[in-house]
């Protein structure tokens, strides 16, 4: 009976090790989610801390009425982006930055990238630029905006997709979808990673709880373009892009159409070329041409790669302004010059102000 | 009791027995016994003898057949609780913002509108809703801005073109 009792108490020992060191297991995977929890709302939480500051509502007018939207400081001189539609057309904007409206003036709008650049006239904070390059599907992301008639709002989300394609139509470049819940006002608003830094600009709203943003590169392409140029200068060449029916050397990009007199005629290429790489953008899909095409820079040589036969051949391409940004010269009145009148001879009064400046 | 006997008590009450009390005792005993009884009582706190007032007029009311329901007396309570909370915690009518109360009014004076095709007399109701879209949207749209969050592409490439 002893050396019975003694082998029962022998085998639980090691039975109660057993449950011990299960509820121990337990107990600490109970506690690693609160605590990965936590540090994700500490990390979103510092990010609102660190970027809310250079976020701002914009209030502005346009023929509609009144409107409001949200922009962000991108250099301390009060430099800010926001979307097309908040600051692209309206007229008298102001930017409520620390409880107070300052006026601000339209620096550029691009219908094409979809986003406006204004200026405050004052010392500003300014959120870092990041690097969209680096986001992959499920990175979160946060985005603080304006929202209706509310104070500066986080929302937290993540990479949900990099499209080129929306509603059937194709975007000038790829755009992020984020899945995080925008809500009106917060068109213009910045897309932050974890590190405070812009990777986007939120633009659309797309179904619940899902959102288009521009990637920060196209933004700071316009920004650069405006630093060099005073203006966005979005580049072409005159080529037109099908799918191929087989690859070539990886390339389903193929030249249908070569228009005359453009710089990709002059430059000769030709219609059946296997297009391999623009610039640095490598080319395998058809689609992978609007990146490409959305960084050309009107007035910039870029060297193209095509496949033709059997041989590749690089050209060095001088883009030209694209056709579909080209400024149609305008008479006093508002109205278009007819492309039939004659420019020589004629003085033009172009009103170089489109917008009085607004700024005190 | 058990300090005397049966011999004891008997022994007591046989010496007791020509003992008379003092002459004109009983002319005022009870006025007496009264006094005695009120010095009695005044030697106890006042809160005490509230207190055995309040309980000998409830116990004068045969409480031991409500107190034999108990648990009905409390689902009793509980309802008439939770009835009282519903009524006061009923939300008010919500109101809207309205720029020109006359566009949400409905003319008192309306008349019924009232058909003879059915032998029963019978009230058709009208069916106009108190305030169009249109309406609406003034309503609630005057005053504030238009909050720009775009649903589709401002735009878009038609074709591949570079």
């Amino acid at each position: 009976m002893r050396r019975l009792s003694s082998s029962s108490s022998g085998q639980g020992v090691p039975l109660l090790a057993a449950f011990a060191s299960l509820a121990a297991a337990a107990s600490l995977a109970a506690q690693q989610t609160p605590e990965s929890a936590t540090a994700l709302s500490r990390e979103v939480k510092d990010v609102f801390a660190r970027a809310a500051k250079a976020v701002v509502k914009i209030e502005a007018t346009d023929q509609h009425g009144e409107l409001s939207g949200t922009g962000f400081f991108v250099d301390p001189t009060g430099t800010l982006y926001t979307a097309y539609s908040v600051g692209g057309e309206a007229e008298n904007v102001t930017v409520e930055f620390k409880g107070k409206k300052y006026p601000a003036r339209q620096l550029l709008a691009d219908l094409r990238s979809g986003i406006a650049m204004l200026k405050v006239d004052l010392a500003s904070p300014a959120l870092p630029i990041g690097n969209s390059d680096q986001l992959e599907i499920a990175t979160p992301v946060v985005a603080i905006g304006y929202p209706l008639d509310l104070a500066e709002t986080p929302s937290f989300g993540m990479i949900a997709g990099f499209d080129r394609k929306c509603f059937g139509g194709y975007f000038p470049t790829k755009h992020l979808r984020v899945n995080l819940p925008p809500q009106r006002g917060e068109g213009g608003a910045p897309l932050l990673n974890l590190k405070g830094e812009v990777v986007g600009i939120l633009l659309y709203t797309f179904e619940n709880n899902s959102c288009y943003a521009l990637p920060i590169e196209a933004a700071e392409k316009i920004r650069s373009d405006f630093v060099r140029f005073g203006e966005p200068r979005h580049g072409w060449i005159g080529a037109n892009v099908a799918e191929a029916a087989a690859p070539v050397e990886g390339s389903r990009a193929v030249t249908k159409d070569i228009m005359k007199e453009t710089p990709a005629a002059e430059s000769g290429m030709k219609s059946g070329d296997v297009v391999l790489q623009i610039g640095r953008t490598s080319v395998h899909e058809p689609e992978d041409i609007l990146d490409a095409s959305f960084f050309l820079t009107a007035g910039d040589v870029v060297p193209i790669t095509v496949m033709r036969g059997n041989e590749k051949i690089t050209f060095n391409v001088q883009a030209e302004i694209h056709p579909a940004t080209r400024r149609v010269p305008r008479l006093p009145d508002g109205s278009e010059l007819p492309a039939s009148a004659s420019l020589s001879g004629r003085a033009i009064p172009l009103n170089l102000q489109s917008s009085p400046d607004r700024t005190p | 009791m058990d300090e005397f006997n049966d011999n004891e008590i008997t022994k007591l009450l046989r010496l007791k027995r020509y003992e008379q009390p003092a002459p004109g005792y009983f002319d005022n005993f009870l006025h007496e016994f009264h006094r005695r009884q009120r010095d009695e009582l005044l030697r106890e706190p006042l809160w005490r003898i509230c207190i055995d007032r309040a309980r000998d007029f409830v116990f004068s009311f045969n409480l031991s057949t409500l107190t034999s329901y108990p648990a009905a007396v409390t689902a009793v309570l509980v309802c008439a609780a939770v009835i009282s909370l519903r009524i006061y915690q009923t939300p008010q009518p919500a109101t809207v913002a309205v720029k020109d109360r006359s566009v949400l009014v409905v003319p008192a004076s309306t008349e019924p509108e009232w058909t003879l095709a059915s032998p029963v007399a019978t009230r058709v109701f009208n069916t106009r809703s108190l305030r169009n879209i249109k309406e609406s949207a003034q309503t609630h749209r005057s005053g504030t801005p238009r909050y720009v969050l775009d649903s589709v592409p401002v735009s878009y490439e038609t074709t591949f073109k570079f």
